[in-house]
């Protein structure tokens, strides 16, 4: 007969005794005192805030951030002659553009601004990680959320670094503000003809997709089992109790597959962190290797071709075809002349 | 089975069972369980498979990356379309509707059975919205099927890119924005809370200093840690959320809202 016994509650641990690693750290301590806000626990959430560790690395990381922040608002205000209603009011238009070419910006206004946000930025978020790192090491943590993070940090750099310096201009990357951002967006899909045909990008939001499905059924999951202790994971991968059984009985006798309160979590790893590696490569192919995703789509026959009009249109040539709602589709094209 | 299976296999607590007193269909078949809606997702399934199957063999494209099986053309209405002409589609996505619906009524069973709480077929329902907003209610609103979505790998892919352009420029839908901000945030969470676990399981220390573990760790990290519990609530919430922004980002679209952009042209009288 197998264990059918709910987990009995684990109560909580006091606080971490300083080790050698806090000791060493230059600005390694911990801040504030504990605040409880009990009406977290109306929601199942730890009603602790606060305790936050200082170090060297968050500290800088902060500092970094608060100076781009700083400069951003200038910017903003700047754009705005000085007004700081106008600034409230247009915030979303607010737009601090990238310089062409790859040197150093003429002015601050033509990219300067830019150019000291991406390096502050840069500043911030590689002392973030070795923040993260630093704090995986001294909690004896495998550096799992370093790796992700620096994932996250690789898809960024992708967009605002990598991408426009193999592009040979800075104006690749997005301007920073809100408008900006989107549109941004909007135009690169365009500009490369239809991102959706892009199959990193399809991978993407695959992984994108797949992280918000996972998130619904292992919460859910995990939510309608709490009651026998299935939420308690770390405990249960070591001794599964009844509500872990029930999880994992749901989804075999549902769709005849079932993960475990381990391999649980690497499906929802390798899916989040899928997602900003597939879009990394999607983003650095852009440009640099094809050209243009619906003619790569065409050639390599996975899209259908909606009319005579783009591979002359894409490849420059001033004579296109008549288009007509009746023009029929232009059969035989031969392959490889997709313009990249 | 897994070790422990046996004990939670038990028959009863079924729909049938609760109308007519005994379940004739309330057993399992290898893995899966079966069940009265079990019976009613197959059965759908396999008639939206064979209509998917004519369909593509009509359309005489071996390449099924290209097929698109297409919503009715927009002379057809709220009505019936000939069958090769949207009413394949217009059959597909009934039974497809059906099953997924069954699907969800078959896992209530399950929860009943194991005796757990109904969170996975109420999420599920909220996905199942997503579906029936785009391929019903929003074709029901603007009166014509023609409006769906099509059916097919690139097929779709294209209906998305067009429907986009149709409203002008989709990024300035700002339910559009919540929810894709949703599906990055749901990313983001999910990989805090793996690498959390996969981070820290089986290090030879007691269960209860593993997790403190983990709770000193967040709080040290960013100032807050949600908990054990907590960390599948803001989950499940967070992906209730993302699905109720894809919802409200389709379905405004067309019904209420022509053009994204001119949205925005707009002016608050005490703002000036």
């Amino acid at each position: 007969m197998a264990t059918v016994i709910a987990r009995p509650s684990i109560p909580p641990m006091e606080f971490p005794a300083p080790n050698e690693l806090d000791r060493a750290d230059l600005l390694g301590m911990r801040i504030g005192v504990p605040i409880r806000v009990p009406l977290l626990a109306r929601f199942g959430m730890s009603t602790q805030t606060g305790v936050i560790w200082l170090g060297t690395w968050g500290v800088l990381s902060t500092f970094f951030f608060v100076a781009g922040l700083a400069v951003l608002t200038f910017a903003g205000l700047q754009q705005m002659q000085g007004n700081l209603p106008l600034l409230i009011k247009y915030f979303a238009n607010v737009q601090i553009q990238p310089p062409e070419g790859l040197g150093m910006a003429p002015s601050l206004q033509q990219g300067g601004f830019w150019q000291i946000n991406m390096i502050l930025w840069a500043a911030s978020v590689t002392c973030w990680a070795f923040r993260c790192y630093e704090r995986c090491v001294r909690f004896s943590w495998r550096p799992y959320l370093f790796f992700a993070y620096c994932a996250a940090i690789l898809l960024t750099a992708t967009i605002w670094l990598y991408r426009p310096l193999v592009m040979g201009s800075w104006a690749e990357a997005p301007a920073l503000g809100l408008n900006s951002d989107l549109d941004w967006a909007q135009n690169f899909s365009v500009l490369w003809g239809n991102l959706y045909y892009n199959p990193w990008h399809m991978l993407a939001i695959f992984f994108l997709f797949g992280s918000t499905m996972l998130w619904g059924m292992h919460g859910a999951t995990i939510l309608a089992t709490a009651a026998e202790g299935s939420h308690q994971e770390v405990a249960e991968i070591k001794d599964m109790h009844s509500g872990s059984h029930k999880s994992m009985l749901f989804w075999r006798w549902t769709m005849g597959f079932n993960a475990n309160p381990k391999t649980i979590h690497d499906w929802l790893y390798w899916f989040s962190v899928g997602v900003v590696l597939s879009s990394a490569i999607g983003i650095i192919a852009t440009g640099p290797i094809v050209k243009d995703w619906y003619v790569w789509g065409v050639d390599h026959g996975w899209v259908q071709q909606y009319g005579p009009i783009t591979r002359s249109a894409i490849n420059g040539s001033p004579q296109i075809a008549p288009v007509g709602i009746n023009a029929p589709a232009q059969q035989g094209v031969p392959k490889g002349q997709g313009g990249y | 089975m897994l070790s422990f299976e046996g004990v939670y296999r038990k028959r009863g607590g079924t729909f049938l069972a609760d109308v007519l007193g005994d379940d004739p269909l309330d057993f399992w078949a290898g893995r899966f369980y079966v069940g009265v809606f079990g019976v009613v997702t197959i059965s759908a399934t396999i008639l939206g498979i064979l209509i998917i199957a004519l369909s593509i063999a009509a359309q005489g494209d071996g390449d099924l990356a290209r097929v698109t099986i297409g919503a009715p053309l927009r002379q057809y209405g709220l009505g019936f379309a000939p069958f090769y002409q949207g009413g394949n589609w217009e059959l597909i996505i009934l039974f497809a509707t059906i099953a997924f619906v069954s699907w969800a009524l078959r896992e209530v069973e399950i929860c009943r059975k194991l005796d757990m709480g109904y969170h996975v077929p109420i999420m599920f329902s909220f996905a199942i919205s997503a579906f029936v907003v785009l391929e019903i209610i929003r074709p029901l609103l603007l009166g014509c099927w023609c409006e769906g979505f099509d059916l097919g790998f690139t097929g779709h892919l294209t209906w998305v890119s067009n429907t986009g352009f149709k409203y002008m420029n989709f990024y300035l839908n700002p339910f559009h924005a919540y929810g894709v901000l949703g599906f990055f945030l749901t990313a983001m969470v999910l990989a805090m809370h793996g690498s959390a676990i996969l981070g820290t399981y089986n290090t030879n220390a007691d269960p209860s200093v593993e997790t403190a573990n983990v709770d000193n760790f967040w709080r040290d990290y960013i100032g807050y840690s949600i908990g054990e519990l907590g960390i599948h609530v803001l989950g499940f919430w967070l992906a209730i959320y993302t699905l109720i922004m894809s919802d409200l980002c389709i379905l405004t679209s067309g019904p209420w809202v022509k053009d994204w952009v001119q949205f925005w042209h707009f002016s608050i009288p005490w703002f000036h």
